[in-house]
């Protein structure tokens, strides 16, 4: 009974019930519980997590996961939109479609052929940081697309007043109320995140961590160390393609920031922050960077600044994130914080 | 489509040299540091941008040609103390740890420039009689952005050539590229000599910064804008290599500006198309070593 008790999805599940009451508190005004800040929480718990499959469990630090967010955030928008643009001679015509199921398959398809063509051209010819600078550079990619090419993409402003979701089955007036978003996201997250669960525990995830314990040593082992590290990367750029589907959603707005540095940056933060190698870490991480950035930015514009300040601490004192902190006070060991 | 005259070919020409010489300086500075301690600086691009905010600070102070010296000065300061402070407890970990924290700084070092000089952009003028254009054979050459930046560039380059291949302190650091245990062992003091040679590449970026000053509209997101293509152009010449940082930030400074002249929606992503290039053909980079960077 109790194994089942503390199993890791219990307490997300826990976590989520509690979330939309807490998210947002502030100790000094005493106000908090805002459900918008809850479901942010979620969505990027989602994309952290997902990133994190990469960082945590293959070693490898992709800095342009961003890039697949941004694209099922455009593609879901541009379904439900609709779109007409010209390109070679033709004009290219899409109506709207109010199904949300339709454009979360689109955007799983769009960002699946993407991450496996980018994934084949990267991995084979790259690791380390060397692979962390060409993922970022290919965002830059999909940022600068977003950015120019206004016809489809809305250019610098973005594609705004974004339909909210219908899905059949429902009242469409039911996704209208802030809480019941939050518990759909809740919802959706939660399948996502028991996903990653179910895979980091599989044979496949047993096979991840050999890689990124010793790469050599699992090619000897007769696994092809470069296919898993492509499907690996699928995987990973499938939940934050979720999770851009819930964000198009949830903000009704998307613009190229989406795919910036920066987005693919808070991602790497909120993962070291929590703690990479764990399941909660993406999700504590992601729930503590916008705890901090709701704070801080209400008290200075330069909040920015504070949250890059609390991670490089981090990464100086406690690599192993939040959740290494508390491993170390169970444990009551003392200078276990480094690898 | 292509009814170009010749004298439009060879103004771009012109204006790709002229950015080349700016992303080379960049490039090198960070493909240095690269090179001998395998550490990607995210923040490379801060510095670059600190560089142009010193100018703007100093010029009217002290006029402009002792405040370009005064800002690569101080941003070279700045890398040595950042690096003493912060990379070097980061050494015994693996290289992602540096460029995790070095992004860290990059938004610390956004939000200060912020906080000191504002969001809008500020600009620096150049001296009048750097900024009146001389005419050879018909064409006009922009003294500043033609001939002296370039010029900067070429003295600035052969002192880095010299120091790398006929100083003591070259020697130590091509040997430290190789394998810096070793040569920890003979007793070359190696933590001294990253943070030199951290120095050194920040002292770049920083001239660059001050170089560019008085081309571009100067403001805080000039780091970012530039970090992820000085990466690209790292990438397309070859880590760690100074030729291929050269051969890298010339041919996507001249690419880049051919392209605004077929195709201006697609000068933005040039680099990225070359990087994709290479990348199948030559994954090590232009001039990159094989198992250099593994």
């Amino acid at each position: 009974m109790s194994r089942v008790l503390l199993h890791p999805l219990v307490w997300t599940a826990i976590v989520f019930a509690v979330l939309p009451f807490v998210a947002g508190a502030n100790p000094f005004t005493g106000t908090g519980g805002f459900v918008d800040i809850a479901t942010q929480m979620l969505i990027f718990a989602l994309f952290a997590s997902g990133f994190n499959l990469l960082l945590g469990h293959v070693g490898e630090l992709s800095f342009g996961h961003a890039m697949f967010f941004a694209i099922g955030a455009y593609v879901t928008a541009l379904d439900v939109k609709g779109y007409s643009f010209d390109l070679f001679g033709h004009t290219w015509t899409h109506v709207a479609d109010n199904n949300m199921l339709v454009a979360l398959v689109l955007a799983l398809v769009a960002v699946l052929v993407l991450s496996v063509l980018l994934g084949r051209l990267i991995i084979p010819r790259s690791s380390g940081v060397y692979y962390s600078m060409i993922t970022l550079a290919f965002a830059q990619v999909v940022f600068f697309i977003a950015f120019t090419w206004s016809d489809l993409t809305g250019g610098e402003d973005g594609l705004q007043s974004i339909p909210r979701p219908v899905m059949p089955g429902f009242d469409p007036a039911f996704f209208h109320d802030a809480l019941h978003f939050y518990t759909f996201t809740a919802v959706v997250v939660f399948i996502g995140l028991a996903l990653v669960y179910w895979l980091t525990v599989s044979p496949f995830g047993s096979v991840l961590h050999a890689i990124r314990e010793n790469k050599v040593r699992a090619r000897f082992l007769g696994y092809d160390v470069n296919k898993f590290r492509v499907n690996a990367f699928v995987l990973s750029a499938l939940f934050p393609a979720v999770a851009g589907w819930l964000w198009t959603y949830f903000q009704q707005a998307i613009n190229p920031d989406a795919s910036s540095v920066g987005y693919s940056g808070n991602i790497v933060m909120m993962s070291m922050l929590g703690g990479v190698q764990t399941f909660f870490g993406p999700i504590l991480g992601s729930i503590v960077y916008w705890e901090l950035q709701n704070n801080i930015s209400q008290l200075t514009k330069y909040w920015e600044a504070w949250i890059g300040a609390v991670f490089v601490v981090f990464v100086l004192l406690s690599p192993r994130g939040i959740m290494g902190v508390i491993e170390n006070v169970r444990t009551r060991g003392i200078g276990r914080t480094t690898r | 489509m292509l009814a170009l005259t010749l004298s439009q070919l060879t103004d771009q020409l012109v204006n790709g040299i002229t950015l080349g010489m700016l992303y080379i300086l960049v490039a090198l500075g960070l493909n240095v540091i690269l090179g001998l301690m395998g550490v990607i600086n995210f923040s490379h691009g801060a510095f670059f941008m600190i560089g142009a905010y010193l100018m703007y600070q100093f010029a009217p102070m002290v006029g402009f040609w002792p405040a370009i010296g005064i800002a690569a000065l101080l941003v070279g300061v700045l890398g040595m103390v950042f690096e003493s402070a912060l990379i070097r407890p980061l050494y015994r970990r693996i290289p992602e740890y540096t460029l995790l924290l070095t992004f860290g700084t990059a938004l610390i070092f956004a939000q200060l420039v912020r906080w000191k000089w504002g969001d809008d952009a500020v600009r620096v003028a150049t001296p009048d009689y750097l900024a009146n254009p001389i005419t050879i054979a018909g064409v006009d050459f922009p003294v500043y952005r033609d001939i002296f930046l370039v010029a900067v560039t070429v003295v600035v380059l052969t002192l880095v050539w010299l120091l790398i291949n006929k100083t003591n302190v070259g020697i130590i650091i091509r040997a430290g590229t190789r394998d810096a245990e070793m040569v920890k062992i003979l007793g070359i003091d190696m933590p001294l000599m990253f943070t030199l040679v951290f120095g050194i590449g920040s002292l770049m970026a920083g001239l660059a910064g001050a170089l560019a000053a008085p081309i571009y509209a100067i403001q805080p997101n000039l780091a970012s804008q530039w970090i992820v293509l000085t990466f690209v152009i790292v990438i397309v010449g070859g880590i760690g290599s100074f030729w291929g940082a050269i051969a890298g930030g010339l041919l996507i400074g001249i690419l880049s500006s051919f392209m605004s002249l077929l195709w201006p929606p697609a000068v933005d992503l040039t680099g990225y198309v070359l990087m994709g290039v290479i990348l199948l053909i030559r994954p090590r980079g232009l001039f990159g070593v094989e198992g250099v960077f593994e």
